[in-house]
């Protein structure tokens, strides 16, 4: 039991700084990103396609971390402005719309042109006991990885200046405006930051399981559930739910099977829609 | 100081002010008066930048105020409180002071005058704006404003919800910062106190300057007096 549920917490980690990037995105814009996933394996990938070229597994990995904030970032200040001209539910309906479109674009290109590609990264070393569980280095790896992103991304918005700028803008654009706050920058840093972050979840993942071209829309569901979860627009709820639906996940996966795991995420997805509609945590507290 | 020609603005292609003209000078109190849905608040939000002009032009220090970048106003020294405050809820009154000088690093003495204005703010200083009172919100409003050492002041119903005594105290602050040397465009129901601050003003009605004049000769107006004063 205990080593399911560690299992759980390694996975719930990335749950959860999946859950980040999109959280962000919306509590800043009201645009849900439904190509997140699909960001955050065409990092893997471009990660995938520089590791066979001869680079080196760390600038491969940087280089694909780049592409996809620089994609994110393109996104923003292209196909996102038109959306953030609009207000209230035309904002949030045509971003979704347009993020749905950008994920069948980048899902196909990809297996169009790397249909077998993969990222896989092995992490050497023995075994680690930890409380008479053994874990895998690539799972420590993975999760200390998820850990330190999380609690510098908490710092950041709680005590820099440009994180109380984010913070400002989910919490009343206006306000963040009349304060000097740019609401267009503050979005395009973040969209690119969220890019980022997708592209390492992919990165982490694939320290214990291969990540094919056709994982975007686990990932970009996930995504989804784990911020409606958390909260969107909070961080350290997207953190909380990760860790809660990870723990889920490898429980009835265990006891059940794994063909059950994405029904009981869903419910627990509509059990807190229902309970708690603004989910675990308020947006923009930290 | 700020000078505001012909302007005509308002929402989904409807204007709701029309060729608007207004001036006010470096040092001056200056108060917009009207009843509820004569277009102050549509004229302050155009003035600031938050709202795009259909027409005419707005001129803070010699250079113009665009649509839609609040941001650039905010960091050129024009200051807006709006009647409906847009504090941040979750954040505490501390850090709600510190955004208004962003992007700036926050100066002590800018804290520290704001709390000698407003010392109710510096009890609070840990407590969440959403949790504060309307007054104490009200307050941290104008307080976030000052924090970027702004040179004037535009505000939007600053006794909005105020009970008449908390409202008096609003004016006082107000007067003290005038001392200070802010110039201060007001908009106000509550006529009696903005004349009683203002050196002059104009009445806006159904979105048109229908009268201007110093606070004198305003309150004795017998338009003015009937509509705003009380007096038949």
């Amino acid at each position: 039991m205990r080593a399911v549920v560690f299992d759980g917490v390694v996975l719930g980690l990335q749950f959860g700084l999946l859950g980040v990037g999109l959280t962000l995105v919306y509590g800043l814009g009201g645009v849900l990103n439904l190509a997140h996933g699909q960001l955050a394996v065409l990092g893997a990938i471009v990660a995938a396609l520089r590791i066979d070229a001869g680079a080196s597994t760390i600038a491969a990995v940087l280089t694909g971390l780049a592409v996809a904030g620089f994609v994110g970032l393109a996104l923003d200040l292209t196909l996102m402005r038109p959306v953030y001209r609009r207000v209230g539910e035309d904002r949030v309906l045509l971003g979704l719309l347009l993020m749905l479109g950008v994920a069948f674009i980048i899902d196909g290109v990809l297996e169009w042109r790397y249909p077998i590609e993969a990222l896989s990264l092995r992490i050497g070393g023995d075994p680690v006991d930890i409380l008479g569980v053994r874990m895998r280095t690539g799972s420590l790896l993975a999760s200390a990885i998820a850990v330190g992103v999380g609690v510098v991304l908490v710092v950041f918005l709680r005590y820099a200046t440009v994180g109380k700028a984010v913070r400002s803008v989910i919490q009343d654009e206006e306000g963040a405006q009349l304060c000097g706050v740019s609401p267009a920058t503050v979005r395009a840093f973040v969209f690119a930051l969220s890019g980022v972050l997708a592209a390492l979840v992919a990165v982490t993942r694939s320290m214990t399981s291969p990540v094919n071209v056709n994982a975007g829309i686990d990932f970009t569901i996930l995504a989804l559930i784990v911020a409606v979860v958390g909260g969107l627009g909070s961080v350290s709820g997207a953190f909380l739910a990760g860790v809660l639906l990870g723990i889920v996940n490898t429980v009835s996966a265990h006891y059940i099977g794994t063909y059950i795991t994405t029904i009981v995420l869903l419910a627990a997805a509509a059990v807190t829609i229902v309970a708690r509609p603004s989910g675990l945590l308020g947006a923009g507290r930290e | 100081m700020l000078e505001i020609a012909e302007l005509s603005a308002g929402y989904l292609g409807e204007d709701i002010i029309h060729e608007v003209s207004l001036a006010v000078s470096e040092g001056e109190a200056v108060a917009v008066i009207g009843s509820n849905g004569a277009g102050k608040t549509t004229l302050f939000r155009t003035v600031c930048g938050l709202l795009r002009a259909s027409q005419g032009t707005v001129t803070f220090d010699g250079r113009r105020i665009a649509g839609g970048r609040a941001h650039d106003t905010a960091r050129r020294g024009l200051a807006y409180v709006p009647a409906a405050r847009h504090l941040f809820p979750e954040m505490t009154v501390t850090e709600n002071l510190d955004l208004g000088a962003y992007p700036k690093r926050p100066q002590p003495a800018r804290r520290a005058l704001v709390h000698d204005l407003f010392p109710r703010l510096a009890e609070r200083r840990r407590q969440r704006a959403g949790t504060l009172s309307g007054g104490e919100q009200q307050m941290l409003a104008v307080g976030r404003a000052l924090m970027s050492n702004p040179r004037m002041l535009l505000l939007d119903e600053p006794t909005t919800g105020l009970a008449p005594k908390l409202a008096a105290d609003a004016y006082a602050a107000l007067e003290a910062l005038r001392r200070h040397g802010l110039t201060v465009l007001v908009a106000e129901q509550q006529v009696p106190l903005a004349l009683g601050f203002a050196e002059r003003g104009y009445v806006l009605e159904n979105g048109r300057i229908q009268l201007q004049g110093t606070s004198a000769e305003l309150a004795q107006d017998p338009g003015v007096q009937r509509a705003y004063l009380g007096i038949a």
